[in-house]
């Protein structure tokens, strides 16, 4: 027990820690519960479990053509921003040079603007261009929100491969592109596998961007929102979003569970911590 | 340092007036050592003195700012690492974590389209030189630090290099093992013939291991030679100190007497050292030091028999097992070490008893002569 903090203090902190978990995730159980109920009306009483939400959205032919645009658009954005990522966090990482901290703030900007003024305003600017909008404008708003999160799941792996690894690489008579292909690609790819989920997902459940970009071929989200107007269909869109729900939290909980496994296997075959490769990129003696 | 210049032709590296800035630092200043054929040469000198430094740009990992490097004759400066025929053995290994034994020491070859036989063949030579014969598909997670050490020297020495360059690749294991590993690499480097270039901060692996050694401080060379000749006849005070303990003690000259000064304290005590290569008369003040082991300790008074004699009081005696140290003060103004073995006699000696410390001519040695010689 950690004696630092009274009885009354850790009832309190019981307390609040339980209030936090039901308001996180009571909605999310709710939505659950009526994507089964045999009612339109989403709210109790319980008429009874039903599958049926289930079977209509599987044949909405506006829903399925929504979906495939988003898994376009969501595989378009996670290649684009992953391979973008890559060059980005090896600069970052492995490179000196000047107003360095400049630039990894612009290229960590996206983070903090609101989405809203990045959709409008690049919407203006496609007008402006002349380009048409579509699914592949979408992807390069996607492509934006989503490349701040990759670099910052690339960083702290690159951070851990001993620059002394490619150096000795090099030593061997390898070029600076043999080196990349076989010894940094290979230690990146579990950080890769992370940065291409999450960007998926990012690009999977976005609405604001893609309602300003993506022009009359609705992504998923942007569907959904609009069938909210229409009473009748909001049990199906419910059972779809549960659907997504269950799909992303694999997705997300398998990356993070395989990017942790192998960070613990390259420490413990490098036998390195990361001060250690600070050193010997200083050139020490 | 007459040997710094040897033939260029026949030297396996040549650095010739060698300079490398970090920003307002100067790391490296005109830096000039040949580098023999098959010779084991070591870069002693404490951090930050530039050894690192020269062995990356020999590596080919950082450019000089200013003179030259030849391998073999041939100028490497702006020739990429991957085209230099060096190979180097990181300080932490840097062996590839997703490859096993066998993969990480045919890396070069496969690099050089060496065939799959050859590949094999001399991976297993190799790996019977640093006897690690069977552990072709371990992974190098799960080797200990001296098979590590073992396969970062196959990796490197199967390419045949024109030479080996190390850094400081002891620092990370235990004293015994680094101690056998010493051994090791000194076998190793005798049966293959290659040319080691060595880097540590630690004399004594310096001294174990080296044909010749470089100590080197604030970017420069201030001594190159043999481990003895570094050890026994230090050209500077930096290098006394440095390999070694050193008493030190700055005293004015009171005779010349043909190739011998006496430096004189009092009626009993005097020092006696070497005159030759400086330029004393009486009256001058010179920088004389002894070896701690060279020095014999008596209780109560004893003979100088021509030598050196000084009087003082034991202050602390150090058991160190084999050696016993005594450190007393002395009446030159300093306190000297004295190492003596650790016989029954060394037990008579407690702290606080009046000793003389006696020692022949030839082991005292005047470095720096000058009013302004401040002991090191």
């Amino acid at each position: 027990m950690n004696p630092a903090i009274s009885t009354g203090g850790r009832r309190t902190l019981w307390v609040v820690f339980w209030f936090l978990v039901v308001f996180l995730y009571a909605p999310i159980v709710i939505l659950i519960i009526f994507s089964f109920n045999n009612s339109e009306i989403v709210s109790f009483p319980w008429l009874g479990f039903t599958t049926r939400w289930y079977h209509e959205f599987v044949h909405e032919p506006a829903l399925l053509s929504a979906l495939k645009t988003s898994l376009l658009v969501a595989t378009l954005t996670s290649i684009v921003a992953t391979s973008l990522a890559i060059p980005a966090a090896i600069a970052l990482v492995r490179r000196r040079f000047f107003a360095k901290g400049f630039v990894s703030g612009v290229m960590l900007a996206p983070l903090v603007i609101p989405l809203v003024v990045l959709g409008i305003s690049l919407l203006i600017l496609f007008n402006a261009v002349g380009v048409p909008l579509s699914p592949y404008t979408a992807v390069i708003g996607h492509v934006v929100i989503a490349m701040p999160f990759a670099i910052l799941v690339m960083v702290p792996r690159l951070e851990r491969i001993p620059a002394a690894l490619e150096e000795a690489s090099r030593d061997l008579g390898a070029t600076a592109a043999q080196t990349f292909r076989m010894i940094t690609f290979p230690l990146l790819v579990p950080a890769l596998i992370s940065a291409f989920l999450i960007s998926f997902t990012i690009s999977f459940d976005e609405l604001v961007i893609s309602s300003f970009l993506v022009g009359d071929q609705a992504t998923f989200p942007v569907y959904l929102y609009s069938q909210l107007r229409l009473p009748e269909r909001l049990p199906s869109v419910i059972a779809v979003a549960v659907v997504i729900l269950v799909v992303s939290v694999i997705i997300v909980v398998a990356s993070e569970a395989g990017r942790f496994i192998s960070e613990r296997r390259l420490e413990a075959q490098t036998g390195m911590a990361a001060d250690d490769i600070g050193s010997l990129r200083a050139g020490k003696g | 340092m007459s040997d710094t210049m040897s033939d260029p032709t026949t030297a396996a590296i040549s650095i010739r007036g060698v300079t490398k800035r970090f920003g307002e630092v100067t790391a490296v200043d005109d830096l000039s050592i040949d580098i023999r054929e098959g010779e084991f040469l070591t870069l002693l000198g404490p951090s930050g003195c530039g050894k690192t430094t020269t062995m990356r740009m020999v590596a080919g990992f950082e450019e000089p700012d200013e003179g030259d490097i030849l391998l073999r004759g041939e100028e490497v400066v702006g020739v990429p690492p991957n085209k230099r025929h060096v190979n180097m053995c990181f300080q932490n290994y840097a062996l590839f974590p997703h490859m096993d034994v066998q993969q990480n020491i045919e890396y070069g070859l496969k690099l050089r389209k060496v065939g799959k036989e050859d590949r094999a063949r001399k991976v297993e030579e190799m790996l019977s030189i640093v006897r690690l014969e069977g552990y072709e598909h371990r992974r190098p997670g799960q080797l200990s630090g001296g098979q590590q050490q073992r396969v970062a020297l196959a990796r490197a020495l199967v390419n045949e290099p024109a030479a080996l360059l190390l850094d400081e690749p002891l620092g990370a294991l235990d004293v015994k093992l680094r101690k056998q590993m010493q051994l090791e690499l000194k076998r190793i480097q005798h049966e293959l013939a290659t040319t080691f270039v060595y880097v540590t901060h630690d004399q004594e692996e310096a001294l174990s291991m080296s044909d010749r050694i470089a100590v080197m401080n604030e970017g420069v060379v201030e001594h190159l030679g043999s481990p003895r000749d570094v050890y026994e006849r230090p050209a500077t005070p930096f290098v006394a100190d440095f390999v070694g303990v050193l008493n030190a003690a700055e005293l004015a000259v009171t005779s010349v007497d043909g190739d011998r000064a006496v430096l004189t304290i009092n009626d009993k005590d005097h020092v006696v050292a070497p005159a030759t290569g400086h330029d004393l008369a009486a009256g001058t003040m010179a920088l004389v030091t002894v070896r701690p082991e060279r020095i014999a300790i008596t209780r109560g008074a004893a003979e100088a028999n021509g030598g050196s004699r000084l009087s003082g009081t034991v202050a602390q005696v150090v058991y160190l097992g084999t050696l016993t140290q005594f450190h007393v003060e002395t009446s030159a103004g300093k306190t000297f070490v004295v190492h003596q073995l650790s016989t029954e006699g060394s037990e008579a000696i407690d702290a606080r008893d009046d000793v003389t410390l006696t020692w022949p001519v030839e082991d005292s040695a005047i470095l720096r002569v000058g009013a302004d010689a401040t002991s090191p």
